[in-house]
């Protein structure tokens, strides 16, 4: 049976597995056993090993040193302690430990954790050779980052060391840590001396450098080797290189700038890269005599140029364009300047506008050419009454500005004046010397007036306000005369300028001559109101005498007809008479008068015009003048004489018979040629009535008939009635206005004249 | 993950083949032969690395076995009761050891001293039906479990030293 068979052969495995079980386990040393062992053993300080790390190895120190030693060898003689301990599988305290050991044998050296070995050393200053071969140059600096080791140790131990046995080099005099070859020296100096060379501008040394590729210090202290063609402006690093043949051709263009031109302009000089223009100019010409401008240097020869140029224009009356002879870079104040300096000697006898020099006698002749014109102005200027409108506001102003009681006071002074004046006259029963004494105080006040109005020296600033404020020559005026001679000069642009100045003078003179025309004319008018004085007295004497003797003729007259008469006497004699004092106050109180008689309206007007202490008695006597009274109208007058300081002169007798006669033969001269019927008739009326009573009467055409009515009992019948027929045509003539029946009367009237004036000449003849 | 020593130890067991419970008469025969077989090699490979730590036997059917184990702590070699059936749904369900001295003593382990196995264990061994057997859950299973338990309970004074047992060993 199989599973019986089974089971046994299950009983004998069970079996197996006790026996297997049962069986002694092997005795052999487990790890765990040896490394107990090996733990009691060095506790008990019997043996002396180390742990490796993992712990499951021991070995003893001099195998580690071994070790060590090998792995050095086998890092190729640099080795980390850490890289070590991890390596070896040993603590690195172990390796510490036994590294004093090793070091001891001055073969290998601890530094900075590594374990470096001599020949280690070797090998690197060997590599480090065949880079400096390489590059040409190297420094420690970069050799300790490559090898991250020290400085001190790649300086001493290596680099200094093996210099001459391993490194073919050499040592940088100024820094010990930069080694160069010699191929390399003699390679870079050649690169300086040729970006020397082809240098032709101060460029700066950094530029050099970086393109060189160089360092400051070897470019520096190869630069003192070179004998480069030029300096250095320093030592820094900023400094410039200067190459000679800059300098020199700066010099020489500087030089030559200035044999041509005899000027140096600084900011040329600068663009040369001259900083300092000033002190290199003084440098390059020590000897000459050199004027420094703010913005350029000119020599001694532009002076002299200037200086005869200018005697030459003083000698020949011309004018010197001085931008012509001076540099063109000058500035406008350096020409002033310059101009300054050298007019210092002829200023008299030059005037500078802009920056021509005119000689004064090119300016006087300019001054000649406007003087007809500043003539007329001046002329015109008094003719038209401005200037003394001016010199009389000038004076208000003055007076107002300086004190207006000053003004007030001499007003008063004028009125008392006056007023001492005419009582004088009233008082003096007006003989002829007296009269002349009153016109001379008079003229002798008027001449001071006249002579304050215009004193120069009562008020400087005054004549100087004046100039501003009266422009006899205007700038224009001026600008157009010479305008012409200038440009034909080609010197338009100045024309302002002198024109200007010009104008100043031309119109001081013009106002001198203002001056001179007007006191003149100031003269003429008090020489005419002289004369108007006297005349005006004599005219009013003659008007007065001529009413009185009418007035006398009229007194003849009807009683009941007189006033008519005075009327028209008053209407015409007496308002001449207004008219002359009219005229004659209207001429003191400096009013124009143009025209000879006035009418009723322009009278009235004057009155209204003048002044107070002549409008009081003018405005008396015209309201006298419609009073038909005569006695009023000679009281009137006679207030009139005394305010104006005339006289009435004395009626003399025989004068008026003398004048009676006069105007008798007058009559009849006029009555002779005279052709008008109405005229004649008049005429013939009076020239009867005059011949027939010895007086003259003043009468108009309306009054004819009643004087011919007066005639009457004088005249012979036949006479009375021609006179009476003559009166009826003149009267039909006047009123008709039938052409033909005019014409008719005319006729008739014609031959009546002619029996008219016979009968007229009978009359006289018959008297 | 089980640690190097006992992947070492679990790789010399050999594996069985046979896929057979305890109610499949001959098969099991067969499988229970090879059980002895692996657990023969095991017990001679642990005796050679000196690293034996126990003794086991089973009963007539080969579905309970019992036995001993024993631990070395500090020189001192603790030394515990070890039994367990053969589940029927054996091989595919793995057997249940148990200690039944450490009872109520310990937090990994359950009523009747059954001992919590690792969470590794039991994926490992569904993976290796039926491949794995006794020998194999002694290795995987109790040999780690007295690894850490024991020297723990040690240290907490639960279990003490037992001359007796030593010498009883001895």
């Amino acid at each position: 049976m199989a599973p019986s068979t089974d089971w046994e052969e299950i009983k004998r495995l069970a079996a197996d597995f006790q026996k297997a079980q049962l069986s002694s386990t092997a005795q052999r040393l487990s790890e765990r056993n040896c490394i107990e062992i090996v733990t009691k053993l060095i506790e008990l300080k019997l043996i002396d090993v180390i742990f490796t790390t993992d712990g499951k190895e021991y070995l003893t120190s001099q195998h580690l040193i071994r070790e060590i030693k090998d792995e050095l060898y086998v890092h190729g003689g640099r080795i980390n302690t850490v890289d070590l301990a991890k390596e070896l599988n040993v603590d690195l305290s172990q390796i510490c430990a036994n590294i004093t050991e090793i070091i001891k044998g001055r073969e290998v050296q601890l530094v900075s954790g590594y374990l470096i070995a001599h020949y280690y050393l070797e090998k690197i200053a060997r590599e480090i050779n065949e880079k400096l071969q390489l590059q040409g140059q190297i420094s420690v600096g970069e050799l300790t980052l490559q090898y991250d080791l020290p400085a001190e140790l790649l300086q001493h131990s290596v680099l200094e060391k093996y210099l001459g046995k391993f490194i073919f080099g050499k040592q940088d005099v100024s820094e010990p840590r930069i080694f160069y070859t010699e191929e390399y020296i003699a390679r870079t100096k050649a690169k300086i001396r040729g970006a020397l060379m082809g240098l032709l501008k101060p460029t700066p040394i950094a530029v050099i450098i970086s393109h060189c590729n160089l360092t400051d210090r070897l470019f520096l202290s190869l630069f003192d080797q070179l004998k480069a063609p030029g300096v250095l402006t320093g030592r820094q690093a900023g400094a410039l290189y200067l190459p000679s043949c800059y300098t020199k051709s700066q010099n020489d263009w500087v030089m030559s700038f200035y044999k041509q031109n005899n000027y140096l302009e600084y900011d040329a000089l600068s663009r040369l890269g001259i900083s300092d223009p000033k002190g290199y100019v003084k440098r390059l010409f020590p000897n000459e005599d050199l004027t420094f401008l703010s913005t350029c240097v000119i020599g001694a020869q532009i002076k002299v140029q200037l200086e005869t140029a200018l005697e030459e224009c003083i000698s020949s009356r011309s004018y010197l364009d001085v931008i012509s002879l001076l540099p063109s870079v000058l500035s406008d104040q350096d020409i002033e300047n310059v101009l300054d300096a050298l007019l210092k000697n002829s200023s008299r006898s030059t005037i500078l506008f802009d920056n021509t020099v005119f000689s004064n006698h090119y300016i006087e002749n300019l001054k000649q050419a406007c003087m007809p014109m500043t003539q007329k102005n001046a002329e015109a200027v008094v003719k038209s009454g401005k200037y003394q409108q001016f010199c009389f506001e000038k004076q208000m102003s003055k007076a107002t500005e300086l004190a207006p009681a000053v003004h007030v006071d001499h007003k008063a002074e004028r009125r008392e004046e006056r007023r001492r004046k005419a009582a004088s006259g009233k008082g003096g029963g007006g003989t002829q010397g007296r009269e002349t004494k009153t016109k001379t105080v008079k003229k002798h006040a008027r001449s001071k007036q006249a002579a304050h109005d215009s004193d120069s020296d009562d008020g400087h600033n005054v004549s100087k306000k004046l100039q501003t404020q009266l422009e006899i020559v205007s700038v224009e005026d001026v600008e157009n005369i010479i305008k012409e001679i200038l440009e034909n000069e080609g010197l338009e642009d100045l024309l302002n300028r002198i024109a200007e100045y010009l104008q100043g003078s031309l119109n001081q003179t013009a106002l001198t001559i203002a001056k001179e025309t007007a006191d003149k004319l100031l003269q003429d008018a008090s020489q005419n109101r002289k004369q108007t004085h006297v005349s005006a007295q004599d005219k009013i004497n003659i008007l007065v005498n001529d009413m009185k003797l009418y007035e006398k003729g009229l007194k003849l007259l009807p009683q009941d007809q007189q006033a008519s008469f005075i009327k028209y006497l008053l209407k015409s004699l007496g308002g001449d008479v207004l008219g002359e004092f009219c005229k004659y106050a209207a001429n003191q109180c400096n009013l124009s008068v143009q025209v000879d008689t006035l009418t009723v309206e322009q009278r009235n007007k004057i009155i209204n015009d003048l002044t107070d202490e002549f409008t009081k008695p003018v405005l008396a006597l015209n309201a006298t003048l419609s009073e038909q009274n005569m006695e009023l109208f000679y009281q009137a007058v006679d207030v009139c004489l005394t305010e104006f300081g005339m006289i009435l002169k004395k009626i003399d007798k025989k004068k008026d018979k003398l004048l009676i006669l006069n105007h008798r033969e007058k009559l009849i001269s006029e009555l002779e040629s005279c052709d008008d019927p109405a005229l004649c008739l008049h005429l013939a009326v009076l020239a009867i009535f005059t011949i027939l009573s010895q007086n003259m009467l003043h009468a108009s055409g309306r009054q004819v008939n009643i004087i011919i009515a007066f005639l009457k009992s004088l005249l012979k019948e036949e006479d009375y009635a021609k006179l009476q027929y003559c009166h009826e045509l003149v009267g039909k003539y006047l009123t008709t206005s039938d052409d033909e029946e005019k014409a008719e009367i005319e006729d008739k009237l014609k031959d009546e004249l002619s029996t008219l004036k016979n009968m007229v000449n009978e009359i006289k003849k018959y008297k | 993950m089980v640690d190097e020593s006992t992947r070492k130890t679990l790789s010399s067991i050999p594996l069985l083949q046979t896929k057979a419970g305890p109610r499949d008469k001959e098969l099991w025969l067969n499988r229970l032969k090879e059980e002895y077989q692996a657990l023969i090699k095991y017990v001679q490979n642990n005796k050679e690395a000196d690293n034996d730590w126990f003794r086991l036997e089973s009963d007539k059917t080969g579905t309970y076995w019992f036995g001993k184990c024993w631990y070395v702590h500090n020189l001192l070699k603790y030394e515990f009761d070890l039994e367990f059936d053969i589940p029927v749904t054996y091989p595919t369900t793995a057997p249940e050891l148990a200690l039944p001295g450490l009872d109520g003593k310990t937090a990994k382990m359950y009523r009747g001293g059954k001992i919590c196995l690792t969470d590794h264990f039991k994926p490992l061994w569904a993976r290796n039906v039926p491949r794995f057997g006794i020998a194999h859950a002694m290795a995987l299973g109790l040999g780690p479990w007295l690894a850490v338990e024991i020297p723990d309970l040690i240290e907490k004074g639960v279990i003490t030293y037992q001359e007796k047992s030593e010498e009883a060993d001895k």
